[in-house]
């Protein structure tokens, strides 16, 4: 059922050495190749027929979740709409990402539309990773937009990463808090070549005491770019912190502009933002080490991406 | 054995009214220092102390004059090729990194990523428990703890020459005698010739040579107690942390 090229992208953005345990949708150039569901877990084709619903039922704990996409026919421009709810006090993890295998020079593309609805005390671990592989010319891009709403005591944890091979991405991350939900995002982005990659995010702090803080780390090789949008908007008493840091290696380019908006008097924001080559003093210290100058950058790059 | 032969190591001079004018930070100076000695280098900021040991280390290339370690001629060396000469230098300010670990650093320090090695090097040093393996080496470290951190991976490389810039810069001051102890069973046990920058009594009296320096020379070498009256003379200053930078250094006084 899995090719090699499948299970070279499987690898890739689920860290599946095949099919998962667990429930799993796999869906690839376009359709589904497998699934599987749970006594708490179910997925079923959306209303429209272009995308899942995937349903767990409150109390559901310790479960995960995988739905990786996987496209590799030429030319062929995939567009999903999921759905995922999350039941009242549930903890679970959902693996979802997207790999790409360009194998001629026709453009190939994935536009995914996430929604999440975190029920009343529920915790979700989203884990989202972008890939494109192969030796084809051929423009991969991959446009990804993630809703979260998050009910009273929710809580997301959101680790969306994009490191390598995709020309153009153009992400959108909105977010809605009710009151003592919270929020963690953190998205690593390697672009190279011409690769451009724009994240876009828009988080509403609209419950009281709710919290989100937003984490980005860019590194941008060779003549890339990448730009970095984020808003936050307090409307209650609630924290909410954004921290953006971009690596420039070679000629690339960056724009970088954390919005922080506090429309309630007891709203809390902060922001940190960085955009410059590895610090000088990261190098010599890792050659004091007995690391050789590319060793040295290797590792600074791993752990900032880690 | 480390020598220095004629070493001067000058920067262009910003202040000057005349256009290329450079500044001496190391007048050319000499010294030899003998396998498993323990030195403290001193002296007034802005004198050439943490300059003289970058030289040693590669940071920055020597105007003229050479470095020897072992008889072998170091000075074309870069940092890398140094570090694995034998040279292990820990920063007065270190580096602090996002997303890497102090269990990373150590590893990269030590060669290798074995539990059983890193817990070794923990134990050795002693001044911090195993359960910092795991933390990130970035902001949220305080000052103590980063120094710490800085000596374990200065010590896990078993170094021939160890150089300590200002070791004690923000531990407190009940670690200090330990860390010199540490510093002591390190000379003892491995013959490490230690080489410590640094204004603290304690250090200056643990060395076996300590070495005066001013204006980029060697103002005086001896004992701690010969060298009473020439410091006097430097013993207050609280411009330390304006003067002592990378590339602005001078005399605020």
């Amino acid at each position: 059922m899995l090719d090699a090229i499948d299970k070279e992208l499987l690898k890739a953005v689920a860290d599946l050495e095949g099919i998962p345990k667990g429930a799993y949708n796999i869906r690839k150039n376009g359709e589904l190749l497998g699934r599987e569901v749970s006594a708490n877990i179910t997925i079923e084709a959306n209303e429209a027929g272009n995308g899942i619903v995937v349903r767990i039922q409150p109390g559901t704990v310790n479960e995960s979740v995988h739905i990786p996409v996987i496209v590799s026919q030429a030319g062929l421009h995939d567009v999903v709409y999921n759905r995922f709810i999350i039941g009242a006090s549930s903890d679970v993890t959902i693996v979802a990402g997207c790999g790409i295998h360009c194998g001629s020079s026709q453009s190939q593309g994935h536009e995914g539309i996430h929604e999440f609805r975190v029920e009343k005390g529920a915790r979700v671990r989203y884990v989202e990773k972008h890939v494109a592989l192969g030796e084809g010319k051929g423009k991969r891009a991959l446009n990804p937009t993630t809703q979260v709403f998050l009910a009273e005591d929710a809580y997301a944890e959101m680790e969306l990463s994009q490191l390598g091979g995709v020309d153009e991405a153009d992400r959108t991350n909105t977010a809605e808090l009710s009151a003592g939900s919270s929020l963690l995002i953190t998205e690593r982005v390697m672009t190279d070549d011409v690769e451009t990659a724009i994240s876009r995010n828009e988080i509403v702090l609209a419950g009281e005491d709710s919290k989100a803080n937003l984490i980005s780390r860019s590194v941008i090789r060779g003549e890339s770019r990448q730009d970095f949008y984020a808003t936050i908007d307090a409307r209650a008493r609630c924290f909410g912190h954004i921290e953006c840091d971009a690596i420039l290696m070679g000629n690339g380019s960056n724009e970088t502009v954390p919005s922080l908006k506090a429309r309630h008097p007891e709203a809390e924001l902060t922001h940190e933002a960085s955009i410059g080559k590895i610090a000088d003093e990261q190098l010599v210290k890792l050659m004091s080490l007995g690391l050789t100058y590319d060793e040295a950058v290797n590792r600074i790059i791993q752990g900032f991406l880690k | 054995m480390l020598a220095i032969k004629d070493v001067m190591f000058s920067v262009p001079d910003a202040d000057a009214s005349v256009a290329n004018a450079r500044k001496t930070i190391i007048d050319p100076l000499s010294y030899t220092f003998e396998p498993g000695k323990f030195y403290a280098i001193t002296g007034p900021n802005g004198s050439g102390k943490t300059t003289l040991a970058k030289l040693i280390m590669g940071i920055y290339e020597v105007t003229s004059g050479s470095i020897y370690l072992e008889g072998k001629d170091i000075t074309s060396m870069g940092i890398t090729e140094r570090a694995r000469a034998g040279i292990a230098y820990s920063f007065q300010h270190p580096a602090r990194f996002k997303g890497t670990t102090f269990r990373d650093l150590l590893s990269i320090a030590a060669g290798t990523e074995e539990e059983e090695s890193l817990a070794k090097i923990v134990a050795r040093v002693g001044i911090c428990s195993l359960d910092f393996l795991d933390k990130p080496v970035d902001a949220k470290l305080s000052g103590g703890e980063i120094k710490k951190v800085e000596l374990a991976t200065t010590i896990a490389r078993n170094p021939k020459v160890a150089i300590y810039d200002e070791p004690d810069t923000g531990i407190d001051l009940w670690t200090i005698d330990p860390m010199v102890q540490l510093l002591k069973k390190e000379q003892d046990t491995y013959g490490t010739t230690t080489i410590v920058v640094s204004h603290n009594r304690v250090f200056l009296a643990a060395a076996d040579t300590l070495l005066l320096i001013k204006g980029g020379r060697i103002a005086y070498e001896g004992d701690l107690e010969g060298a009473s009256v020439l410091l006097t003379d430097l013993s207050v200053c609280g411009y330390g942390d304006v003067c002592e930078g990378e590339s602005d250094v001078r005399c605020y006084r």
